[in-house]
């Protein structure tokens, strides 16, 4: 696969009904290195400016910056502005992967505390609890035996065919049940519902917020949820693979054409703008995403 | 001739009926009694004492604990029964331990802590343990209390833990077991204080003469411990509660008073620019030692749990940058995990190099292939648990369960979910606990009891409370899983071993710095003050109100109807009736109006809503006062039959009213002249001066009502005065200048206004360019209106007028001292 160069540009603008004398917010909008993306170059824009301001990378390793205001103000408007190259690593063949039995045995001994341990990843989250139906639901594609990969890409197909890309049907703090229900929904829940469906049965799944490509390449067809922000899966498949992403939105692995922003076990740990703010009244948010794709740059050669 | 000896001759008779149905269980082990039947040594003296003093004495002695502790107002709040608070059961017996098996308990409980540090302590720093196999990650990352955004803060002062509690049982072959540690905010020291005082207080002599050691020391101990804490002179600690509704608040309460810490909540505290402090009505004052009672996920909504409204968004922040201490830790519940139990005897000898002295019921967390091995093949003799705080199996909704007692159904579901998600489960031995006796009324009898003990970190290592809290079961069931909730607290009694004088419950007087400061009123505190001042003063219009129509109707020959309307649209006004087209009286309502508990304005609604709001600023309120409290409501509770005659209703209006005076009396005597009693003035005269003018502007608009005035007079509770100042029946400037006008009378409108501007005056102004403020302006405006109208000219609209104006008083009030803003937490 050929490395790819983004532009990606994103405001988000909070509109509030009255004056918030103290706000603090909890940022997570910053594009880190990771493998498979390299960040060449970024700037993040607040306005107004906060009084205080700290970065700090979080347990999982995404950056947060910790804004607080303490003066009164009306709006608060966060720019982001990105170039970023992606090269991800091709998935393995689903067939090489081992018996999903021994990944999750592999799971619960694993001697791991850092943040990629497959350890925290096994249990229920804030958002995703388990729940007995949705893991009968992934139970099916897990017979006895099966290669790990096969049985998580048959699980994200049936996602993908059997739940409706629906947006305005669930919300952002939905509960995956209700999507699960509805048999609809977006990006998240289908990501909430395939995480607690392989949480269920023993098995490790991860959040992953981040973008998608705007246009598509020529005469390949948009893929769903690129005008916002995205989200998919990554499943640890076990020591020798490691973590395998895969967008249950699109069928597909993650890949070029997915830019990864930040990890978590569900959404609460990756949401880019949380706050707190001493307000009366109400507020809207108004957010906008562009993932635009570059020439590829000549690589420099330098002479020997 | 020893107490023992008195006890085999002269008492014989009183100690066999004390001990006459006191059969131990056959498979555990019996605290009082040993295999033989004989009572072991270190009960000796107790059970000789109680047969000396016979049941019917040992009964009156009880009767004065249980009064103790109800009159104190001990309560223990019981979720989801509808019966609000509750009065603790204590067992009147004491759980009497060996002073040697102690010193061996202390020395283990002591280890436990230590390990339980060094645990916490390298999960949230290095995480060796886990990296070098000692510990799968997932025994960490699995419990609900692992917080990751805590990892790699290092806890100022160097340590996790500074207040550790562990569960004992006593297994069959006289060994101890820990059953659980607490670790995140373990809840029960402060029951244990309060019944030591209560059982000491009936048993004086008895607790004398057995030289139990104090627990006032351990205390002090956990006081100077956390007042250590702080970076700066004269700061105090604050105990953070989840509030009034927490099944433990009374003891957070009661903490808070005893070791003189401040009692917040969580909207009391703020985080501005990484630095904590307490909004206060003087404006916001740092605090950086927090004493937590909230569970650590629930402490901060911006980086912890977003759903919590019990925490304070941006602590994590404050404690990331080393500006604030939370005791203990957050994160620290992690260690609470069952799957954690199997690993603790290798982690001691690993982390400590030494043997584990005090070891866990033993577990087995299925997460590891052997050990679900063994689950399996064991499966009916152990009990099941979730290995970690939640299970997705509601059949674990009151916990361990005892897989041999599994219906067939749920053993399947069980069997199932083990194999499914091995990690979330471990297996148990099953343990049977000690048994220790309790007092039926008549005798003793055994029933199992579980021990809380607790330590705390001092400068030279972990002290232990040399007493306990423990909980002894109503069934027989000795099987420690089903020890679960309810039962009765039991105070655990350690003889000294020798005569070393004890310590007493207070710090030596000298060594108290003196101070005036009022201490720091979080606004929280204030408004409930206030709202206390209202509603108390409400529930006495009422009464008297009541009274006054009682009186009428006992006269029925010169009754006017259009006065029983008046009366009965008082009553209306006041909330205490309905609003109904009839406009008669009779006593019927009237005791309607005093017991209705579903009406919102009758005196028994309004007591309830002052206890509530009283019951938000427990540690502000005298003992005394707060039993007047208990006691007028306890009153209002046994309401009259709805046959009962005026008479009868006067009575009780009367009876009432003395509760509230003494509720009164005791906070204009008892309370400092501070600001918590400026607000507490300030409710009651405004609410005065506005039922007052809404009672007045009732009876005199329009034409006045023959008998209208009386009852005036009678409201105010001026008729005597106006006798002694008039020599004919009431006339209505002379009775308006009394009840409106006149400063001196205490009951007047006029007086309450005084009050009112003078008790503004000294309130913390806020203000800086010391301009007078809105409230002071409205204040003095009153005070001059009153001064210079006449009772001529007093009409409906002018104490109409009056009444709008304390309301914007009450409202300005608010605005400025309590209310805080809406919070919303998004993302």
């Amino acid at each position: 696969m050929v490395a790819m160069r983004y532009d990606i540009s994103q405001t988000t603008h909070y509109e509030y009904a009255n004056n918030v004398a103290l706000s603090s917010q909890l940022v997570r909008l910053s594009l880190v290195d990771r493998i498979g993306l390299k960040v060449i170059r970024q700037r993040i824009d607040v306005d107004p400016t906060p009084t205080t301001q700290r970065a700090f990378l979080d347990f999982f390793g995404n950056e947060n910056l910790w804004l607080s205001f303490l003066e009164p103000h009306g709006a608060l408007i966060i720019d982001t502005q990105a170039v970023v190259e992606r090269d991800a690593p091709p998935p393995p063949d689903p067939r090489d992967t081992p018996a999903w039995e021994d990944v999750r045995a592999a799971c619960a001994g694993n001697l791991d505390p850092g943040p990629d341990s497959p350890a925290h990843f096994l249990f229920p989250s804030r958002r995703v609890s388990l729940d007995p139906q949705i893991t009968a639901y992934a139970a099916r594609s897990f017979k006895a035996g099966r290669p790990v990969l096969e049985a998580v890409t048959e699980l994200s197909n049936r996602i993908y065919t059997g739940f409706d890309y629906a947006p305005g049907v669930t919300d952002v703090a939905s509960d995956p049940r209700e999507a699960f229900d509805l048999r609809k929904g977006v990006c998240q829940d289908f990501a909430h519902v395939m995480i607690a469906g392989l949480r269920g049965l023993g098995l490790a799944a991860a959040y992953i917020s981040g973008y998608l490509r705007t246009r598509p390449p020529p005469g390949k067809k948009r893929l769903q949820g690129a005008d916002a922000m995205h989200a998919w899966v990554a499943v640890w498949c076990g020591d020798e693979h490691g973590w395998v992403e895969i967008d249950p939105t699109n069928a597909r692995f993650a890949g070029n054409d997915h830019i990864p922003l930040a990890w978590g076990r569900d959404y609460v740990d990756v949401a880019p703008v949380k706050g707190v703010i001493r307000v009366s009244g109400a507020h809207t948010l108004k957010a906008t995403v562009d993932v635009v794709e570059l020439e590829p740059e000549r690589p420099l050669v330098i002479p020997a | 001739m020893s107490a023992l000896e008195q006890t085999l001759t002269g008492d014989a008779r009183e100690r066999a009926k004390l001990l006459d149905g006191y059969v131990p269980l056959a498979d555990a082990y019996d605290e009082l009694m040993d295999s033989g039947g004989k009572i072991r040594p270190h009960w000796q003296e107790l059970v000789a004492s109680f047969a000396a003093l016979g049941t019917a004495e040992l009964e009156r002695r009880f009767a004065t604990a249980d009064r103790h502790l109800r009159d104190t107002g001990v309560f223990h709040r019981v979720y989801g029964s509808g019966e609000g608070e509750r009065v603790w059961p204590l067992n009147h017996v004491p759980l009497v331990i060996d002073p040697v098996e102690w010193k061996a308990l202390e020395a283990g409980i002591a280890q436990r802590a230590e390990l339980m540090e060094a645990l916490v302590a390298d999960v949230y720093g290095p995480a060796n343990l886990v990296r070098d196999g000692h510990l799968p990650a997932a025994v960490v990352a699995g419990s609900e209390d692992f917080l990751r955004p805590m990892v790699g803060i290092d806890p100022k002062g160097g340590y996790h833990l500074r207040v550790y509690a562990v569960d004992l049982g006593r297994g069959p072959d006289g060994n101890w077991w820990v059953l659980s540690d607490r670790t995140q905010a373990p809840s029960g020291m402060g029951y244990a204080l309060e019944n030591r005082i209560a059982l000491s207080r009936s048993l004086p002599d008895i607790y004398r003469a057995m030289n139990v050691r104090r627990v006032a020391g351990f205390f002090q101990t956990l006081r100077d411990t956390l007042n250590q804490l702080h970076e700066r002179e004269n700061a105090r600690v604050c105990l953070l509660t989840p509030g009034p509704l927490n099944e433990t608040y009374f003891e957070h309460a009661y903490l808070s008073r005893y070791l003189g810490f401040l009692l917040v909540e969580g909207a009391d505290l703020v985080v501005r620019d990484s630095r904590l402090a307490v909004r206060t009505v003087e404006g916001a004052q740092p605090a950086d030692v927090i004493w937590r009672r909230v569970d650590s996920d629930f402490i901060d909504p911006l980086e912890l749990n977003p759903g919590s409204r019990l925490g304070v968004p941006g602590l994590v922040e404050a404690v990331r940058e080393g500006h604030a201490t939370v005791v203990n830790s957050i994160g620290a519940g992690m260690l609470e995990s069952r799957a954690l139990m199997g690993f603790l005897p290798a982690l001691c000898q690993h982390v400590l190099g030494e043997e584990l002295a005090l070891p866990n019921i033993a577990t087995w967390w299925c997460g590891q292939e052997r050990e679900r091995g063994h689950v399996l093949e064991n499966f009916d003799d152990l009990a099941i648990a979730p290995a970690f705080n939640a299970s997705s199996l509601d059949i674990f909704d009151d916990g361990p369960v005892i897989a041999g007692d599994l219906a067939r159904g749920d053993r399947k579901a069980v069997l199932d979910a083990i194999k499914r998600r091995s990690v979330d489960f471990v297996g148990q031995e099953v343990v049977r606990l000690s048994t220790t006796p309790v007092w039926t009324g008549k005798a003793l009898e055994p029933r199992p009891c579980v021990v809380r003990a607790y330590a705390v970190r001092t400068p030279t290592g972990w002290s232990v409370m040399p007493g306990a809290f423990s909980r002894v079961s109503e069934r027989l069931d000795a099987r420690a899983v089903t020890m679960q909730s309810g039962g009765r607290a039991v105070d655990v009694w350690i003889p000294a071993e020798d005569d070393t004088p004890q310590t007493t419950l207070l710090t030596e007087p000298d060594e108290v710095q003196i101070t005036r400061r009022a201490g720091t009123l979080p606004s929280r505190a204030a408004d409930n003050l206030f709202w206390l001042g209202r509603y108390m003063e409400r529930v006495e219009a009422c009464l008297r109100l009541i009274r006054a129509v009682a009186q009428r109707l006992s006269d029925r020959d010169d009754l006017d109807n259009r006065l029983i309307a008046r009366l009965r649209g008082a009553l209306v006004g006041l909330g205490a009736l309905k609003l109904e087209e009839r406009q008669s009286l009779n006593s019927g309502d009237l005791v309607a109006a005093l017991y209705d508990p579903k009406q919102f304005g009758t005196a028994l609604s309004l007591a309830r809503s002052a206890r509530n709001a009283a019951s938000g600023i427990r540690e502000r309120l005298s003992p005394q006062a707060w039993r007047e409290l208990t006691k007028l409501i306890a009153h209002l509770e046994k309401p009259l039959p709805p046959t009962a005659t005026d008479g009868d209703i006067i009575d009780a209006a009367d009876e009432a009213l003395d509760g509230v005076a003494g509720f009164s009396g005791l906070s204009q005597e008892n309370m400092n002249r501070l600001l918590g009693w400026r607000f507490l003035e300030m409710g009651r005269r405004m609410e005065r001066a506005a039922a007052t003018c809404s009672v007045v502007e009732r009876f005199i608009r329009g034409e006045i009502v023959r008998g209208g005035l009386d009852v005036l007079l009678e409201f105010a509770d001026s008729q005597i005065s106006y006798r002694v100042r008039y020599a004919t029946s009431a006339g209505r400037h002379a009775v308006l200048d009394m009840v409106v006008l006149d400063g001196n009378n205490p009951r007047s409108v006029a007086f309450q206004i005084g009050v009112i501007a003078r008790t503004l005056a000294a309130m913390p102004i806020q203000q800086s360019d010391g301009l007078p403020t809105q409230e002071e302006k409205i204040a003095a405006l009153l005070v001059a209106e009153l001064a210079t109208t006449a009772a001529a000219d007093v009409d409906a609209a002018t104490v109409g007028w009056v009444r709008m104006q304390v309301m914007k008083l009450s409202d300005l009030l608010t605005a400025r001292f309590f209310v805080q803003g809406n919070v919303s937490v998004r993302g």
